[in-house]
């Protein structure tokens, strides 16, 4: 450990330039239904991990398997928490694993919150009103305004990066020696914020209704009022479960939730809920 | 409909597929029904047309915002259609909109649908090379990301712009028709996939010491959001029966819910940083506790001699 410290990786303004870059132009290409960001967050910020670890070790493998899991949040925001990620994996290795997965999952839901409140419904709804506006009458002067705010917001996303590692930086500072309690404070969060998580965007539930003679039950009726959204609960309880099971990966666990899911909609018993 | 030339439909069909990937990444405003309107304008030959109908999209789908990657019907492709058969084939941009758009829409949201599940097999892929340590590979995999994208879009917008409206339309009563159990299953295994998402975080995550949070998190969301649904479809259903009832309803707003988990994670870093100051700093621990016992002491000395 003592020797590893001696030639920790200080990142570089070239660094945090690639990693804006990457976030910019590549953020989302990868997003799919079981990690969404997953794969993105371990892709922007990929070149710098290679550094501050080194090719083909472990710690290289554990942290990218690590940041290669579910993440989600506004996409101008994304850096904010990576900036923060770096300033703690710079001066704790791999020793911040478990603070970093707390951090990542207890910041992606309150800031998708924000960045979608602003950039999904604010500015959209006021730029946009005012291009409308003055395209329908033929005008196409608020269409460039609109895409000259968006770079406004562009240049905010570029240079919020080096700010929030320097955030990070300070947080780590300040709570020297204090790691555990950090780590614990963290992973309690993003605890927290996958439980509200598993209760709003895994949208399912049981569309089937058993007809008894001339009367009809509803299950999602009965469920609804022993406990709301417990059909999620009990399949992402169900899929924890089999991940432990022996010999059973990720790869195998998805095609069986998705066979199972095409086949109980097929039947009419599981459905998309709004 | 060969009043739309070929490199029209191209440079139509790569703009559709352009404006996905902009949507994704920097969001410039490309990709907004202005836009389409204007750009489709451009290449139809007519600009004022094109921005008129892009403008009065626009304000149809004003405020409406992606959330949580949920598949809504897009105005971009509805304007890129209306456009090029206004002024292409004279068609009425209402009538552009209904008989192309919506069909357009309906499929887009089939082809959605199977591009974010065709990530998730490069999501695998990643999975694989991280073992390999093929970094190359690693990037390669999330790059080819782009494919299903772009084609998500770009397929729906070609077929509507080189064969028109009734082969959409036959092809979406064809997928609704023959393929419905699947088209209905590969939306509820999307519905149902981050739950995977969420199992295998919480693999990464000392979930069972921190199990009772775990509760908390859920049911309090899990409540809430139900009273807020319920609320808002409440409201939209007496605004439906009574003009006079203009109240919106919010939907849950998840800072709130995280907000509850911040002060959570507050007083337990507290908790535990004043226990590891007790007993890592065993020298000037107790001598403060000792301080402090005395002047609480006094103070209530005093407070008795007085009485």
């Amino acid at each position: 450990m003592e020797t590893k410290s001696n030639k920790k990786y200080q990142l570089t303004d070239k660094d945090f330039r690639q990693i804006n870059i990457r976030s910019l132009f590549f953020n989302q290409w990868g997003w799919n239904y079981e990690r969404m960001q997953g794969s993105g967050y371990l892709y922007i910020m990929l070149p710098q991990l290679r550094k501050m670890y080194g090719d083909k070790t472990k710690d290289l493998r554990d942290i990218m398997k690590m940041q290669n899991q579910f993440f989600n949040t506004s996409n101008f925001f994304n850096t904010i928490i990576q900036g923060i990620d770096l300033a703690i994996e710079e001066k704790e290795g791999t020793k911040s694993l478990e603070t970093v997965a707390g951090i990542k999952s207890g910041l992606m839901g309150p800031f998708a919150a924000i960045g979608d409140s602003i950039f999904a419904a604010l500015v959209p709804a006021i730029m946009g009103a005012i291009a409308a506006n003055m395209a329908v009458q033929g005008n196409a002067i608020g269409a460039f305004l609109w895409m000259a705010v968006n770079f406004v917001i562009m240049w905010f996303r570029w240079v919020q990066l080096k700010f929030a590692y320097k955030q990070g930086v300070n947080l780590v500072t300040a709570m020297q020696g204090q790691l555990n309690a950090l780590t614990n404070a963290a992973t309690l969060l993003g605890v927290y914020v996958v439980g509200a998580l598993a209760a709003t965007m895994v949208n399912t539930k049981i569309i089937y209704v058993a007809h008894l003679g001339k009367m009809a039950v509803n299950f999602q009726d009965k469920i609804d009022m022993i406990m709301p959204k417990l059909v999620p609960a009990l399949i992402v309880g169900g899929i924890y479960w089999l991940l432990g099971r022996k010999r059973m990966t990720s790869t195998r666990a998805i095609f069986i939730v998705i066979i199972v899911a095409v086949a109980l909609s097929a039947l009419g018993v599981l459905g998309k809920a709004m | 409909m060969g009043t739309i030339a070929i490199w029209q439909v191209i440079i139509l069909t790569a703009y559709s597929m352009y404006q996905i990937m902009d949507e994704l990444t920097i969001q410039s405003s490309l990709s907004q029904p202005v836009w389409a309107g204007l750009i489709a304008g451009l290449v139809m030959g007519d600009v004022k047309t094109g921005l008129i109908i892009g403008g009065s999209l626009q304000l149809t789908v004003l405020g409406v915002g992606t959330f949580g990657g949920a598949s809504k019907i897009d105005a971009n492709s509805g304007t890129v259609m209306a456009t090029a058969f206004a002024i292409g084939a004279g068609m009425k941009p209402e009538v552009a909109v209904a008989a192309l758009g919506v069909p357009v829409a309906s499929l887009m949201i089939q082809t959605d649908i199977l591009a974010r599940f065709a990530n998730t097999f490069f999501q695998h892929r990643v999975d694989k090379m991280i073992d390999q340590d093929n970094y190359k590979g690693i990037e390669r995999n999330y790059l080819y990301g782009v494919f299903p994208w772009t084609l998500s879009r770009g397929i729906p917008v070609f077929l509507a712009l080189a064969f028109g409206g009734p082969f959409v339309r036959s092809a979406v009563a064809y997928m609704n028709d023959n393929l419905a159990w699947l088209s209905n299953g590969l939306a509820t295994a999307g519905a149902l996939l981050p739950a995977v998402g969420f199992a295998i975080l919480l693999r990464y995550l000392p979930v069972k010491k921190h199990f009772p949070y775990l509760v908390i998190g859920f049911v309090v969301t899990a409540l809430f959001s139900t009273v807020y649904s319920n609320i808002g479809l409440l409201g939209t259903t007496v605004a439906g029966m009574n003009k006079s009832f203009t109240t919106a309803f919010a939907s849950l707003p998840m800072l709130a819910i995280a907000l509850i988990g911040f002060a959570l994670a507050m007083i337990e870093y507290k908790r535990s940083t004043s226990s590891e100051t007790f007993s890592a700093s065993s020298t000037n621990g107790p001598k403060k506790e000792v301080d402090t016992e005395n002047s609480e002491e006094q103070d209530g000395e005093i407070h008795g001699d007085e009485i």
